[in-house]
């Protein structure tokens, strides 16, 4: 017999999972061939020996999960994206604008240039005018003359402004002191007769609450202390009352004694008279 | 063994896990805590290590709930978080490869101080019965499972204490269940040796037990 088990086939066999036909066939084999058996049996021995490792207590902490992330929209890719070009688009933007790049297309060129954007120079075609019959000295003058003539208008105008400006400030500045001295004497004025009022009232006011204060203090003392008094009356005459009703029973039971020793001494009294009543007829008869 | 019993829960928990499906967060929760000991225990012997094994674990149920309504087979829940806890595993793996800084706990470990340690201490090396008096056998398994790669150990941690089945696995790690197969043959070889080595036997275990 040229059967031979596989690792794989002792180790299924060894924990329980081998086929049925397997099983038999392995078994034989086993029966067969005492140093496989002692392996196997080996094998058992070292599971014994590793049941004795046990399990580790382990109390589970509490595991928290999040809620799961909901896809929202500028969360899926294609928006993602659309947001990336956005970005860099924005920054291209503020580069240029902090950059001061300019871009421009005019009159069939383009031009892109860093800085202030140079000035155009659209060269118009200058028309020379025909005043040849002026010499340079006759414009320089009348340029003098013009001149002259604007700079002296401009004074006048200025000094008059001046003068106006400085009147009208004068004007307001006095009339406006006038006003805020007269606001301000009313209002000391005021204040003095206000912090006069004020004090008087709040002494009148000060004198009544002290006044009904006492007055209430009184009134509560008058009452208490006639209540002190009835009370302390009524204390009195039950007192005495109490005595007097315990002299009462005192008395009454001295009565009683009295009579009951004034009973017992007549029952005596009449058992020694009829003893001694007896006595005397028994000696007069003996 | 807690792996039926949390298969049985598993079997009540199929409305919970149409519940946690829609969005409810208290079935959620409750996904987790029924998973929660389970995974933190695979990652717990991934690494060894607890801080590693809770970062993984609470990786995982946060990427769980998240992804829960892209789960497509209600039936394959097991197999479709022991992927998401092994991913996990395998980035941290790669991450703390890549990190030369040691922990501290890692340079000064308490533990170590106060109990013999395994594999440094020369001059108790004489005495094994003495040493496995002393270390608790389970940290020795785990120390053991530890020095296996990463593939036998993925395997042998989800067969042996998961009890997840070989096609479970396979599909977990996207591999064929042969391939499976084999990684837990070695890796069960790989440990019998490492506790050879270790001169820990069923013997000694007995005189321990």
């Amino acid at each position: 017999m040229s059967y031979k088990p596989s690792e794989q086939d002792l180790m299924a066999y060894l924990y329980g999972e081998l086929e049925d036909d397997k099983r038999e066939k392995l078994e034989q084999y086993l029966l067969e061939n005492p140093t496989a058996r002692l392996e196997l049996e080996k094998m058992n021995g070292l599971r014994h020996m590793l049941a004795q490792v046990e399990d580790k207590e382990v109390i589970a902490p509490p595991i928290f999960v999040g809620e799961h992330p909901s896809q929202r929209f500028w969360q899926a890719p294609y928006m993602k994206t659309i947001m990336g070009i956005a970005a860099s688009l924005l920054v291209v933007i503020l580069v240029a604008k902090f950059s001061g790049l300019s871009i421009r297309y005019q009159q069939q060129e383009l031009r892109i240039s860093f800085g202030d954007a140079p000035e155009v120079k659209t060269v118009s075609p200058v028309t020379q005018p025909a005043v040849a019959a002026l010499t340079p000295e006759q414009v320089q003058d009348m340029i003098n003359n013009s001149l002259q003539q604007n700079n002296a208008t401009l004074q006048a105008s200025l000094d008059e402004t001046q003068k106006k400006l400085n009147a009208s400030i004068n004007q307001s500045l006095a009339l406006n002191s006038g006003k805020i001295d007269k606001l301000v004497q009313q209002a000391s004025t005021a204040s003095e007769a206000q912090v006069r009022e004020f004090a008087a009232s709040l002494q009148t006011e000060n004198a009544k609450l002290v006044k009904s204060y006492l007055q209430l203090s009184a009134n509560e003392q008058k009452q208490y202390v006639e209540g002190l008094l009835v009370d302390f009356a009524k204390y009195l005459q039950q007192q005495r009352n109490d005595d007097l009703q315990v002299v009462r029973t005192q008395i009454n039971s001295l009565q009683q004694n009295n009579d009951v020793f004034r009973k017992e001494t007549e029952q005596i009294l009449t058992s020694i008279i009829s003893k001694v009543s007896t006595r005397s007829n028994v000696g007069m008869a003996n | 063994m807690t792996e039926t019993l949390l298969d049985i829960a598993m079997m009540h928990s199929d409305t919970l896990l149409v519940r946690a499906k829609e969005g409810d967060q208290a079935a959620q929760g409750k996904l987790v805590q029924l998973w929660y000991k389970r995974i933190y225990n695979f990652g717990y012997k991934f690494f060894m290590d607890h801080d590693m094994a809770m970062e993984v674990s609470q990786k995982t149920f946060i990427s769980m709930c998240r992804s829960l309504p892209s789960l497509q087979d209600n039936a394959r829940f097991k197999s479709w978080l022991y992927k998401i806890a092994v991913n996990y595993c395998r980035e941290e793996a790669r991450k703390r490869k890549g990190n030369r800084s040691l922990s501290f706990d890692v340079v000064w470990n308490r533990e170590a101080e106060d109990s013999p340690a395994w594999e440094t201490s020369s001059q108790r090396f004489d005495n094994p019965e003495r040493q496995l008096q002393q270390a608790e056998l389970s940290d020795v398994l785990q120390q053991a499972l530890h020095e296996l790669n990463d593939e036998q150990r993925e395997v042998v941690i989800m067969k042996e204490y998961e009890g997840l089945k070989f096609r479970e696995i396979a599909e977990v790690l996207n591999i064929s269940e042969n391939t499976v197969k084999s990684r837990m043959y070695y890796g069960l070889d790989g440990l019998r040796k490492i506790l050879e080595r270790k001169n820990i036997n069923k013997d000694t275990i007995g005189y321990e037990l």
